[in-house]
């Protein structure tokens, strides 16, 4: 039997060691600032490849030794497993300090206060493109800082094209010659070599697509700006390419996963954005990889815009405010880090960070294609409704769906209006 | 909470009356002082999350915002949700499908494993051993890398002149290596199997050699019948489980469900439609939908159990 004496006694104890255990934690937790003998840590999560963690940490490691007083904890995963766990963790209350984000990601979180205003920060963006800072901007609030710029483009590996004597493309072609292109390569491929993914499975090509035809994609209401006509044309335009060998089956390619076809070796092409080009090569290993515009059947309008490739985001609950704020500066400013990433990030955005890096190579490649485009170059679009994270994942799924033979194109662009419109009454 | 009487049964021995109920109260107290750790994280971590989710179910919930009250909203549409009614399609193929293959698998084995013979010991522990690491994240990965093109099983099949290719990649092969995948985790429900079968006293058995029966007859008569609680026991937990698959799903899917939703189960697309698209009412429905159906199959177990399970003590 429980002396009660003894038992009441042990229970003051442990609920004084209790009391005396959490007040340590508060005290040491509330610290805003570290000095170098008992510096913060603040946690970093981003998502990527191996190519980009090697980078992101040679980046730490020089922040680290530059700010003393600051650790930062890095953390990363694939894309689409990214935002599941960035659900979980803003649920808990416990999203990462600082994070690398997406632009279609920003509403969602920023809208709901999830994200820290970096207004109330103190970043340097003096040395950025007046135009691009907008894109991280809600109802005039900053709550990302864009890293660097990306657009869209066709990488093609040369030596490949060259083994099966495809004379490489110049960029200048329209939806049915890039067809034809493609189909070529997946001729002579012969069942190892394919032409390339099912472009038509990614949302920012379809956007592309419809501003080379004048249309918009979500109204300034946050509605839909294009009819189910538009969609199925656009699905349709590779109907013919779909089980041949200019389009390889979503068989290999989920087997694929985490890398992409292109950096298997399995496509000779691939439309996406430039700043793939260091994960490709080190995915690839290939020794060259080449860019050159998107088709459009409007060679005076090609539908490109630069976007933010991604952000830099800090969480709005973070005790240590002043440390993410300095990490951040240093990873969109500082010149040596631009050093670390070349274009692996998407080109610059600061121009302290662009002038300080010198790019050579491939790297050049992706640099000069952005001012080859130049002339082409409209204003981003706008920014995507909440939501859109589901939106872009839905367009990429249903699209395997086509190419499993699951769906019909008309099966298909019902389907995802019917998810693009529960989405858009759920946020309403 | 069941404790108490045992505990009061066990000091109704004690002489006086009113030192009696005296002891009887310390007694309690002190059993619901230890189960108090216990008592507290069940309130915490299961019953007040329940009442949440079941309150979050007539929402519109977001995660961020507050909850909006939205009523029955939320169940009227699973039932048009077209990826809904997919989810409920594979997760009952692999139930049906998986559940008695894997049982069948425990018994087989559970009954090798039951004869007399050399080094037994080690063939238990090495049976076994699929289901202490079956359910990790790791196996997932294995399993992944096996079936996929040019991996262990393509090769092995097209060895035989069977070409499949990759099953991971294929929508019609995926549920298999589910299911395969389960079986090949037998090791729980055997070692229930195996003590059941010791249960079981070697006389009838005998006699029955006497009577001339052979292994069918004998496993017909004597061993089904007097194993029907265990397994029982085994087809209820196991069916229960199945419908709750989701770590190795996730894994092998990418977390997507894929390829073309052959393996989206139910609490894969919960997560999903919880998680990726912030739609936790939806996902809470959803919840509260699969107890409503695993209780209503486990009463209809209980219900039909009456008819083939046999306890020692009934009449015969």
């Amino acid at each position: 039997m429980i002396d009660r004496r003894k038992f009441l006694t042990t229970v003051a104890l442990g609920t004084a060691s209790a009391a005396f255990l959490s007040a340590c934690g508060q005290s040491s937790s509330s610290g805003q600032a570290g000095t170098a003998d008992k510096p913060v840590t603040i946690t970093y999560t981003w998502w990527g490849n191996d190519d980009r963690a090697e980078r992101t940490r040679k980046a730490i490691a020089l922040f680290e030794s530059k700010n003393p007083d600051i650790k930062v904890n890095g953390n990363f995963s694939d894309f689409a497993g990214y935002w599941q766990k960035r659900a979980t963790e803003a649920a808990g209350g416990g999203l990462p300090d600082v994070m690398q984000w997406d632009l279609s990601y920003l509403r969602d979180y920023g809208q709901r206060n999830q994200l820290l205003d970096l207004g109330t920060v103190k970043i340097n963006t003096d040395a950025f493109e007046k135009s691009l800072l907008p894109s991280g901007q809600i109802r005039g609030k900053t709550y990302g800082i864009p890293t660097s710029t990306n657009a869209f483009a066709v990488y093609y590996d040369p030596a490949k094209l060259a083994s099966l004597g495809i004379a490489e493309p110049d960029g200048s072609w329209n939806y049915k010659e890039f067809n034809a292109f493609l189909a070529e390569v997946g001729a002579k491929g012969n069942g190892t070599l394919f032409g390339g993914t099912d472009y038509t499975g990614i949302w920012w090509n379809f956007n592309i697509w419809l501003r080379q035809n004048n249309i918009k994609a979500f109204t300034d209401e946050g509605k839909l700006g294009f009819s189910k006509d538009d969609l199925k044309k656009w699905w349709n335009l590779t109907a013919d390419l779909r089980g041949t060998g200019a389009i390889v089956g979503e068989d290999k390619a989920t087997q694929l996963l985490p890398k992409s076809p292109f950096g298997s070796n399995v496509t000779a092409t691939e439309v996406t954005w430039d700043n793939f080009m260091a994960g490709y090569l080190a995915d690839s290993g290939a020794k060259e990889l080449k860019l050159v515009p998107v088709p459009s059947d409007d060679q005076d309008n090609l539908g490109l815009f630069l976007k933010p490739s991604m952000l830099m985001v800090a969480s709005a609950k973070t005790k240590y405010k002043d440390a993410a704020a300095r990490f951040i500066d240093f990873m969109v400013n500082d010149p040596e880090v631009g050093q670390i990433f070349k274009t692996s990030r998407g080109v610059p955005a600061s121009k302290t960070q662009r002038d300080g890096t010198t790019f050579e190579g491939t790297d050049k490649l992706v640099v000069d294609y952005e001012k080859s485009i130049e002339k082409y170059l409209k204003d981003a679009p706008e920014p995507p409704i909440v939501g859109f994270g589901t939106l872009e994942s839905t367009f990429k799924r249903v699209t395997q769906d086509l190419n499993y033979g699951k769906l019909t194109v008309d099966g298909a662009v019902d389907a995802w209006f019917k998810e693009a419109e529960d989405l858009i009454k759920q946020n309403a | 909470m069941t404790q108490s009487p045992t505990l009061s049964r066990r000091t109704a021995s004690a002489p006086s009356q009113p030192r009696k109920s005296r002891r009887r109260g310390a007694d309690a107290r002190a059993g619901y002082t230890f189960l108090l750790p216990w008592l507290l994280g069940f309130i915490a971590l299961t019953v007040g999350p329940m009442i949440s989710s079941l309150y979050l179910s007539f929402t519109n919930y977001n995660l961020f915002d507050a909850p909006k009250w939205i009523g029955f909203d939320n169940y009227a549409t699973l039932f048009q949700d077209e990826r809904f009614l997919q989810s409920v399609g594979v997760t009952l193929q692999y139930v049906v499908f998986g559940t008695p293959l894997k049982l069948a698998a425990a018994l087989a084995i559970a009954m090798l494993l039951n004869s007399k013979r050399k080094g037994q010991g080690f063939y238990r522990s090495a049976f076994y051993a699929p289901s202490l690491i079956g359910a990790s994240v790791s196996i997932a990965i294995v399993w992944k890398a096996m079936f996929g093109d040019s991996g262990p099983v393509d090769q092995g099949l097209s060895f035989f002149g069977i070409n499949l290719g990759g099953w991971v990649g294929n929508p019609n092969m995926t549920m298999g290596m589910m299911i395969l995948l389960t079986v090949w985790q037998f090791g729980a429900p055997m070692v229930i199997f195996l003590a059941g079968l010791k249960q079981i006293p070697t006389d009838l058995y005998e006699a029955a050699s006497m009577d001339g029966a052979g292994p069918v007859r004998k496993f017909l008569n004597i061993t089904w019948p007097m194993l029907s609680p265990v397994i029982f026991f085994n087809l209820l937990m196991e069916t229960i489980h199945a419908f709750q698959i989701f770590a190795s799903a996730y894994i092998i899917s990418n977390g997507e469900g894929g390829p073309a939703g052959s393996t989206l189960f139910y609490t894969l697309y919960l997560y999903l439609r919880g998680f990726s698209d912030f739609r936790m009412g939806y996902a809470s429905a959803m919840a509260w939908l699969l107890v409503i159906v695993v209780g209503i199959i486990t009463l209809i177990f209980f219900k039909t159990s009456k008819s083939w399970v046999h306890y020692s003590g009934d009449a015969k």
